[in-house]
């Protein structure tokens, strides 16, 4: 059970996240939809402290996330895995390496500096590979593979991590949507199979309807929906979307007309 | 008051052409008058170092013919029909002979031999505290602002110091030899590497260290699988140049007792003065040269491997 408690994020004075309380119970595949700019990403990495809160609490299990520091914080964001727009993998690196360095949290100073990785760890790697149907490319340079080849490599790289928790920001915006849909289906199976409490950012409607148990709708960094598919409204949807409402609706699973790029974050000072 | 780029947003009812032209001529007008001041001030330090350097044409007209006239002093005297004359029973060559211009060819060698080992072992060490510091110092990559500000400041001190004036105090504390000479350039190629190295770490991506922060490693690991991939091709390419930069310092540092071919250059110069200057000089300009020929293809292929990726 992951616990929000009024959990808030300033920006130099700008709200990007405003008093969201919510419960996510182990195991549910949580859909968070809303326009650019708002909050879902911040909520997102405020979850795995990439960034931290201005106020209010987080707990899982009881225990208080926005408290921890040091090799607790580290053990947290072993536990939690995420899975990024853009991948952030190190391209220079081949596919194995990259999808160990989900171990890391397992390793000491000495080992990883030289990077020592045992038999097991590698043994473990490519069955995680094998899972999303990478195997094969283990010892390619990263940056070579297309960008859903590097969307499944960064979900074994999570995988290895034996998370409880997915976080995945936005992992279909740079995608095409054949491999928007083998990445979306990858992660459900994870939901199913694994029994992983997945929270996934998504930029279209459609997705989220299709793939999760529960969609939370966020409009100016505050939760205005939370509900199942059947119970998302067309209207409620409207509302969330507002004038990006045309582009949610209309594209299938992902935005591959922006060709990739994320449309600038509203919050523009006037 | 300074104009910024940015012109005023156009009001109903004023023309945005005309409104656009007076701002690019205020710009303009701005920055004619910023050029106008730096070339005056560019034109005050050229007349004030010319008058502080004597850098006047009578002085150079009366010096440049005493170069000539110290090479002429340190010429060697060849003659052609003894030029590859042997050595006799006594183990002597006859004078005019390169043989006796280059007596001492196998210490002179030796010497140059331990001039590049001193700048290979000081770019090694050099290069790894180098890599290290550079992390520390680079502001994006800095585990905390103080961090970087004492990295940033040390590194400074190391490259801001010439060798030579380090390698005075070594030979001071660890006695003349090349122990010294490598001490005092392995501290001044640190400063400089650190630096190179700290600013193309802060040009390298950030999301490859915000994934490994998400799987929970800690800023060594960050740094090792985040960053170094990244800059690796380019930190060997500094490197390898600052190789060619530490072989021509182990080469002066000598000067002063810090070891190498410059200890025989300066014996040479202050005792005699006469061919062997040049018998060493040849040698020195000749090995500085071959190792920059080679360290430079190398660099090139390195950056050459890079750019087809």
């Amino acid at each position: 059970m992951l616990e929000f408690r009024k959990l808030t994020k300033e920006f130099n004075g700008k709200r990007a996240v405003s008093d969201v309380t919510l419960s996510i119970p182990a195991g549910q595949m949580v859909g968070v939809i809303g326009r650019s700019g708002a909050g879902k990403s911040t909520l997102l990495r405020m979850i795995n402290r990439l960034n931290d809160a201005s106020s209010g609490q987080l707990l899982h299990e009881g225990r208080e996330i926005t408290a921890l520091t040091g090799r607790d914080l580290r053990q947290w964001r072993n536990e939690c895995a995420m899975v990024f727009q853009q991948f952030n993998l190190v391209g220079r690196l081949n596919v194995l390496t990259n999808v160990m360095s989900g171990r890391l949290f397992h390793h000491g100073f000495g080992t990883s500096m030289l990077g020592l990785f045992s038999a097991r760890e590698r043994a473990f790697a490519i069955r995680a590979l094998d899972r999303l149907g990478m195997a094969h490319v283990a010892l390619q340079q990263t940056d070579t593979l297309s960008g859903g080849q590097q969307q499944r490599v960064a979900i074994a790289r999570a995988l290895v991590q034996e998370p409880k928790i997915l976080l995945a920001d936005e992992p279909i915006a740079s995608l095409d949507p054949l491999n928007a849909k083998i990445v979306m289906d990858a992660l459900r199976a994870i939901n199913t199979e694994d029994g992983l409490t997945v929270i996934c950012n998504l930029h279209t409607l459609d997705t989220a309807r299709h793939y999760c148990d529960r969609i939370i709708g966020m409009q100016d960094g505050r939760v205005v929906f939370d509900g199942t598919a059947a119970q998302l409204t067309d209207r409620m949807a409207r509302e969330i979307y507002g004038a990006e409402a045309a582009e949610a609706f209309n594209e299938a699973l992902t935005s591959t007309s922006l060709g990739g790029a994320r449309p600038a974050p509203a919050v523009v000072a006037v | 008051m300074a104009l910024t780029l940015t012109m005023p947003p156009v009001q109903p009812g004023q023309d945005a052409v005309a409104l656009f032209e007076a701002h690019r001529a205020a710009i303009r007008r701005q920055k004619l008058t910023a050029n106008l001041l730096l070339l005056g001030g560019f034109l005050v330090m050229l007349f004030w170092s010319i008058d502080v350097s004597r850098f006047w044409p009578e002085s150079l007209i009366a010096g440049v013919p005493r170069i000539f006239e110290y090479f002429g002093s340190v010429m060697p005297t060849l003659q052609w029909d003894l030029l590859f004359a042997g050595a006799n029973a006594e183990g002597r060559f006859p004078q005019g002979s390169i043989g006796f211009w280059y007596n001492d060819f196998w210490t002179y060698l030796s010497l140059i031999w331990e001039t590049i080992l001193m700048a290979i072992t000081s770019t090694l060490i050099a290069t790894a505290l180098a890599v290290v510091l550079s992390f520390l110092a680079a502001r994006n990559l800095t585990p905390a602002p103080w961090v970087g500000v004492v990295a940033r400041r040390f590194l400074e001190f190391c490259r801001g110091v010439p060798e030579i004036l380090f390698a005075l105090v070594f030979v001071f504390a660890v006695g003349i030899g090349p122990l010294a000479g490598i001490l005092a350039i392995t501290i001044h190629a640190t400063g400089a590497l650190g630096k190179l190295f700290s600013e193309v770490n802060e040009n390298a991506s950030m999301r490859p260290v915000d994934g490994l922060t998400a799987v929970g490693g800690t800023w060594a690991q960050r740094m090792r699988y985040g960053v170094l991939p990244q800059v690796l091709p380019n930190f060997t390419s500094y490197a390898l140049w600052r190789f060619e930069i530490n072989v021509r310092a182990a080469a002066v540092v000598g000067f002063v007792g810090g070891g190498g071919i410059g200890q025989e250059l300066n014996h040479v110069i202050s005792f005699y003065s006469d061919d062997r200057v040049t018998a060493v000089l040849i040698l020195v300009v000749l090995t500085v040269t071959l190792i920059d020929l080679v360290s430079e293809r190398a660099r090139h292929a390195l950056i050459g491997k890079e750019s087809l990726k």
